[in-house]
């Protein structure tokens, strides 16, 4: 898979983020680490949607929660920041593991529909409740540390937080509990047949992604600091769902480079006609017409067919 | 175990539950709530037309159809617009009814045989995605179509002014709803039992390669289907253009309300969309009385209630 | 150490398994055989809990195992080959097999090391048994047919059975390749002091390495026994062997 030439590529890339508050104005930095956010979104749910074969239909809720946990606990309960950017991800884990045991006896489609419909009600939770949440006026001025309160201080904030985050997903990924996930996707059968509890395998990856989720959460709150209600609106879900296929979600940073995408034209294309919703509409469109392996998908493609040219001449 | 408490502790408290029980049918009795339940129901007559076409899409295509809702909203805008051209009154009325489902039913007769059918062999997930892909493309054709305002489809007189029901009164056009609604859930019946392309359809529905292999064409089948899933989303939208806002985002909430009642009526079945419209329409009501700010939550705690029963829903579902 | 007891399942009217009975003692080969529909992959999965009986007993060890689920009963010491090549066709050979052995040493859950740091010198150990060794590093899509079933019988093999079920292990092999399968049974039950029960449509096969024959036809046991016996069972000839007398001994 060129390993050598992807190590170079990304340490390119390391390099060129370490760098870019001091080169762009705020407004990109802001953009880069929103895009960083999104893809740490975009990944964990690839978590459980691509490697876990699992039905992951609303996985926004998760993010919401975190968010939402993280900005309820500094601002209504007084928490310390730094313990609320902890225990919101804890949160998100909670609700996914809660969610999860409820939809896992259903299967595939069943199990996505009824995870949007029981998303849909914690959004019409929050959506209501005034009092605690805000409504849909959503919480603005969240306080976060003065350390990371500054447009570079939240960005590097991101960068390492969603750059371990990455780290581990990888690495779990790559363990047996991903061999054995990636089994319970291709055939769940044997895998139940070698000994694997399938179900509580997958209410683990759940779990997982969840949590993930959450810190992608907890990362919008340091960033916007700010959240609104439509954090937990199916509609993100799937565009969330759109950056993975876009990006490739057989591999491990397609949803990043998804987001990444997205969100840079969502920017672009906005500041020339307010129909980026149809705009991206049919970008999905013909991605899943004529490039269902996502850009990143695509490219490996590419470059195993010139390895094996090589191989052969 | 008998004894445990000292009894008449026991026959106090079952005294007072039955009597807050009482209480709180009692009145539910009255004439006003009862009304506005009947109210609640006649909304809820459109959510059933329009879920028991994406429940017939989702039996058959195995599809579930998020496009459903903006092709809702199109039929809304699609029966203000023939409305306005014929004048609006009862005339421009009629053929909004009628000619704004037959509009939706060719956008959709279109898109299936343009993009759909070409993908049928596709995991479902990508076909879910297709179907959000033209959710997207619909909300923003109609901003670019009608703009971003929201219109009023005027009521024609002859539906104006309301009818005594139990001494109160109730609108003439929602009463005229709750006729409506029995009468298609009769004919999408008759249609899906009682005629040849319905028979096939459910055949399709269980098992379309062994359909297929009989010789029938399959892609023929989902094609009538959709559109008829379509035509209904789109009825939906006409019969309720005249007492909301026509306004754009409106398929966003109804899509999702829509696939609640799919799914806890079961996958397919068009009485269960009608007893999960039913039980939504009834929650909903009494939630708000019972609860205003959450009582939006009602309808979805019910959901859960129905689906820890029956994983598949009430009724036996096509999957 | 395997009392099947009265086993039904029906699937909607249909009675796949009708009241069947088997027993296989520790150490023996014992041959199921029906023809095509008997039931006999359904009454593999009702001993292996892929399926859930309507009615009776399955006794292994002498502890209850009926209904169990299929990830139970592999912890219990039963593991299985399937009919139609069900393997992890993304993965390479090793890869397959190593999952395998992860799931029988309990190391699903491990997330943080590698996957290529764990097992494999079992792994290894494994393929050489079956003779995959060479093809280790090749994707499962690309294996020959034989190669494929033989894989089949190597995950199930990684679980380190007492009871080893192969569901039609030579069904579509050349000759050679069902010729080294026998083998491979063969050393299995030697060498390893396995339990092996299979069902097979190659009578030859059947007659060559099996202790013992169970008779399946539409769902019920008609006859379990001796080789011989089976072959002179008046029963076992009308509905199988096609009649006649083949009792010449």
């Amino acid at each position: 898979m060129g390993g050598k030439k992807s190590i170079i590529i990304l340490l390119l890339l390391a390099a060129v983020l370490a760098f870019l508050p001091f080169g762009l104005p705020r407004f990109y930095t802001y953009l880069t680490a929103l895009i960083v956010t999104m893809g740490l979104l975009s990944t964990s749910l690839n978590f459980a949607l691509g490697y876990g074969g699992l039905y992951q239909l609303h996985h926004a809720v998760f993010y919401g929660a975190g968010a939402y946990a993280a900005a309820v606990m500094i601002t209504k309960l007084g928490y310390n920041p730094w313990l609320a950017f902890i225990v919101a991800p804890l949160v998100a884990a909670a609700l996914s593991l809660v969610l999860g045991i409820i939809c896992i006896r259903l299967s595939k489609l069943y199990f996505g529909m009824l995870q949007i419909s029981l998303g849909s009600l914690v959004w019409a939770i929050v959506y209501r409740w005034y009092g605690f949440t805000g409504g849909d006026d959503g919480i603005h001025g969240i306080s976060v540390p003065s350390m990371i309160g500054s447009s570079k201080g939240a960005y590097y904030f991101t960068m390492i937080v969603a750059g371990l985050a990455m780290f581990f997903m990888y690495r779990i990924l790559h363990s047996p509990f991903g061999s054995t996930l990636q089994g319970i996707r291709d055939n769940a059968v044997r895998s139940q047949a070698i000994g694997v509890n399938v179900r509580r395998h997958q209410l683990t990856a759940l779990v997982m992604a969840g949590f993930f989720a959450g810190v992608a959460g907890v990362l919008f709150v340091v960033v916007d600091t700010s959240v609104f209600p439509d954090m937990l609106f199916w509609t993100l879900s799937l565009e969330i769902t759109i950056m993975a296929l876009l990006g490739g979600w057989f591999t491990f940073l397609g949803p990043m480079l998804g987001a990444a995408i997205i969100v840079l034209l969502r920017t672009f294309v906005s500041t020339v006609t307010e129909y980026w919703t149809f705009a991206m509409g049919i970008l999905l469109m013909l991605v899943i017409l004529f490039l269902p392996e996502g850009v990143l998908g695509k490219v490996f493609e590419i470059w195993k067919r010139r390895a094996s040219a090589e191989d052969r001449s | 175990m008998p004894g445990r408490y000292p009894l008449r502790w026991v026959s106090a408290g079952h005294g007072f539950i039955r009597r807050m029980t009482l209480d709180f049918l009692a009145s539910l009795c009255s004439p006003g709530v009862l009304c506005q339940i009947l109210v609640g129901l006649s909304r809820t007559v459109i959510l059933f037309i329009v879920a028991s076409g994406l429940s017939l899409i989702l039996g058959v295509l195995r599809i579930p159809n998020i496009a459903h809702g903006s092709l809702y909203m199109i039929g809304a805008f699609m029966a203000y617009t023939v409305s306005r051209i014929f004048g609006g009154g009862i005339t421009g009325y009629c053929m909004a009814i009628l000619l704004a489902p037959l509009g939706v039913a060719l956008v959709s007769f279109i898109i299936e045989r343009g993009i759909f059918s070409r993908l049928y062999e596709r995991e479902h997930i990508m076909l879910f995605l297709l179907t959000f892909s033209f959710a997207l493309v619909f909300g923003d054709l109609v901003k670019m179509v009608w703009g971003a305002e929201y219109r009023t489809v005027p009521l024609p007189a002859f539906f104006q002014g309301s009818i005594p029901i139990l001494g109160l009164p109730f609108p003439i056009y929602n009463f005229s709803l709750l006729l409506i609604g029995p009468l298609v859930a009769v004919a999408l019946w008759l249609i899906v039992n009682k005629t040849k392309m319905g028979k096939i359809s459910r055949a399709a529905a269980v098992d379309r390669e062994m359909v297929g292999a009989v010789g029938i064409n399959v892609s023929l089948v989902f094609c009538i289907v959709f559109v008829i899933g379509c035509f209904l989303a789109g009825l939906g939208g006409a019969l309720v253009a005249p007492i909301v806002n026509v306004v754009l985002g409106m398929d966003h909430t109804l899509i999702m309300e829509a696939f609640l009642i799919v799914i806890m009526g079961g996958l397919g079945n068009i009485w269960g969309a009608l007893l999960g419209s039913l039980i939504f329409g009834l929650t909903q009501s009494l939630g708000i009385l019972v609860w205003p700010q959450f009582g939006i939550v009602f309808p979805y705690a019910a959901v859960i209630v129905v689906l820890s029963f029956r994983p598949t829903g009430l009724l036996r579902s096509t999957w | 150490m395997l009392e099947v007891r009265g086993l039904s399942k029906s699937f909607g009217g249909f009675l796949a398994v009708n009241k069947a009975t088997l027993d296989v003692s520790k150490g023996e080969i014992v041959a199921v055989i029906g023809p095509n529909g008997a039931g006999k992959t359904t009454l593999f999965n009702l001993v292996t809990g892929i399926l859930k009986p309507d009615e009776g007993q399955v006794i292994f060890k002498g502890e209850e195992i009926t209904g169990l689920p299929a990830h139970k009963t592999c912890k219990k010491g039963i593991t299985r080959s399937f009919q139609v090549v069900n393997i992890f066709s993304r993965l390479t050979v090793f890869e397959n097999v190593r999952i395998s052995v992860l799931s029988q040493q309990g190391k699903t859950y491990h997330w943080f090391r590698p996957s290529r740091e764990f097992v494999n010198e079992e792994t290894g150990e494994i393929l050489e048994s079956v003779g995959l060794i060479n093809k280790k590093d090749n994707v499962c899509g690309a294996l020959s047919h034989g190669d494929q079933k033989v894989l089949e019988i190597a995950i199930a093999l990684a679980g380190k059975p007492e009871l080893l079920i192969l569901d039609e292990p030579t069904a579509g092999m050349s000759p050679e390749e069902t010729a080294r399968c026998i083998d491979l049974i063969k050393r299995l039950s030697q060498n390893l002091g396995l339990t092996i029960l299979f069902c097979e449509h190659d009578m030859e096969l059947v007659f060559a390495i099996a202790r013992r024959i169970m008779v399946m036809v539409r769902g019920s046991t008609i006859v379990q026994g001796l080789p011989e016996e089976v072959r002179c069972n008046q029963q076992v000839q009308d509905a199988y062997l096609g009649g006649g007398d083949v009792c010449s001994v």
